[in-house]
């Protein structure tokens, strides 16, 4: 799967992520937030080129085509620009937010234009899953924003056993029900279910030490 | 499993919309009423926010960012905004203005124009009718007249059917100073005070003139120099010229 590939060491530069660089961050997503209540246009630049390749990479995963990832992408950010008053700075932060907002929409899409099934004949016709079109950032996608957070989720789900990892991928970033995945695997609906419940609270422990983290 | 049971087991999969549409439904339902599964579906949100990012970054296609600003600025634009009703309004009022200012011009060309056609059609009316005159004179009477060494003359239209007269004066110099030119009627009962004629020595007088009302029978008239201001019955100047009929 694609986010479960091996790092190399370039992708994976040590950093310190309790210190200076999380700090000016936090202040980054502050100002964001501001100039977007101000209405300045600069912060929408800033937060299009600081978090667009998360949002499409999430839309793309989820949708499998990109002119459509592209208008989630277009729709998340109409959002954040026209109805920031929407996000509360006291439940989460601004990025997760925006993802949240860019996975919520493409599902609701996948599942509005019932692409479910012609999804799942696609990835029958291509065999393993995790060939997608997702062109990743080259190369030096390290020094990308948010690469440090990207390293520490790859890192927690890296560490769920094979099976709960392919339940996570399909479920959370493909788009697909229990059932899909019961389908799509061949397992019994309980089993992806029970997967995916001891997936999630092994992801909770892992990412614990995030969740506060700001790009 | 008792129902509750089941929501708790199934926060996970509803966090991660792993649930069928009927399942996510009831379960959006369930957490307007469960203040316990709303604070612990909000907590597992929380704690896995980052999980989208365990994707790799996609790299945007050339000009992307532009265009994702430059939509969410239009969507923006599109939505109503202070000085859009504000504009619309002093629009509304200019093009008012506009309009009044037309509307006013025009109708000021307008009166303009119908003045001046009034003034054309009363001019076109005044030459028919002297050509009428003229042209329907049953007689045409002319008398010469030298002055200061210039020579002029009277020339009279009479036209029967209207009982109007058509008087040119002309080559005559202008009036000396305190003095006027003017027009007789001869009568039956006398000489009868027409108008003045006007003349300042170069061009041509052309009078209309009506009998002269309780006027017995016009026999004739006469042109005479009279002391300016002067309004009697009876001729004092120097006679110019005389016709009879």
């Amino acid at each position: 799967m694609r986010f479960l590939a091996v790092p190399d060491a370039r992708r994976t530069s040590p950093r310190d992520e309790s210190s200076g660089p999380r700090l000016l961050a936090a202040e980054r997503e502050g100002g964001l937030i501001a100039g977007l209540r101000a209405r300045d246009e600069r912060a929408l630049v800033e937060l299009v080129e600081l978090v667009t390749p998360w949002l499409l990479a999430v839309a793309e995963a989820m949708l499998t085509d990109r002119d459509e990832a592209e208008e989630i992408v277009q729709e998340t950010f109409t959002i954040a620009w026209r109805r920031i008053d929407l996000f509360d700075a006291a439940s989460g932060r601004l990025v997760p937010w925006l993802l949240r907002i860019t996975r919520n929409r493409a599902i609701d899409r996948l599942r509005a234009r019932r692409r479910q099934v012609e999804k799942l004949r696609r990835l029958e016709a291509h065999g393993a899953l995790g060939t997608g079109s997702v062109a990743a950032l080259e190369p030096d996608e390290s020094a990308a924003p948010g690469w440090h957070v990207h390293t520490a989720v790859h890192h927690a789900l890296a560490a769920l056993p094979p099976e709960q990892r392919e339940a996570v991928q399909l479920a959370y970033f493909e788009g697909l029900t229990h059932s899909e995945i019961a389908g799509r695997l061949g397992v019994p609906l309980g089993t992806v279910k029970t997967r995916l419940r001891l997936a999630f609270d092994k992801l909770r422990a892992g990412l614990a030490s995030i969740r506060d983290w700001v790009v | 499993m008792n129902p509750h049971a089941w929501f708790v087991e199934q926060r996970a999969a509803f966090v991660a919309r792993a649930l069928a549409p009927d399942e996510e439904r009831a379960y959006h339902e369930h957490l307007a009423d469960c203040a316990g599964c709303r604070e612990a579906v909000e907590q597992l949100e929380r704690d896995l926010a980052w999980l989208p990012m365990g994707l790799p970054p996609a790299a945007p296609r050339p000009g992307l960012n532009q265009r994702l600003v430059a939509g969410a600025l239009g969507a923006r634009r599109g939505a109503p905004r202070w000085w859009v009703p504000a504009a619309l309004a002093a629009s509304l009022v200019l093009a008012a203005g506009a309009w009044f200012w037309a509307l006013a011009t025009t109708r000021a060309f307008e009166t303009q124009l119908a003045g001046e056609r009034a003034r054309l059609a009363e001019e076109l009316a005044m030459v028919r009718d002297t050509l009428g005159i003229i042209r329907g004179a049953a007689m045409v009477r002319h008398a010469s007249i030298a002055m200061d060494g210039r020579q002029g003359g009277l020339l009279i239209f009479a036209d029967e059917r209207t009982h109007r007269w058509n008087v040119v004066v002309y080559g005559l110099p202008a009036p000396p100073a305190g003095e006027t030119c003017q027009f007789w009627f001869i009568t039956e009962s006398g000489m009868v005070r027409s108008v003045a004629v006007p003349s300042d020595g170069r061009t041509p007088a052309f009078l209309t003139l009506p009998m002269p009302p309780n006027a017995r029978h016009v026999m004739g008239a006469a042109l005479t120099m009279e002391p300016a201001g002067s309004s009697g019955g009876a001729p004092a100047g120097v006679q110019l010229a005389h016709l009879m009929l």
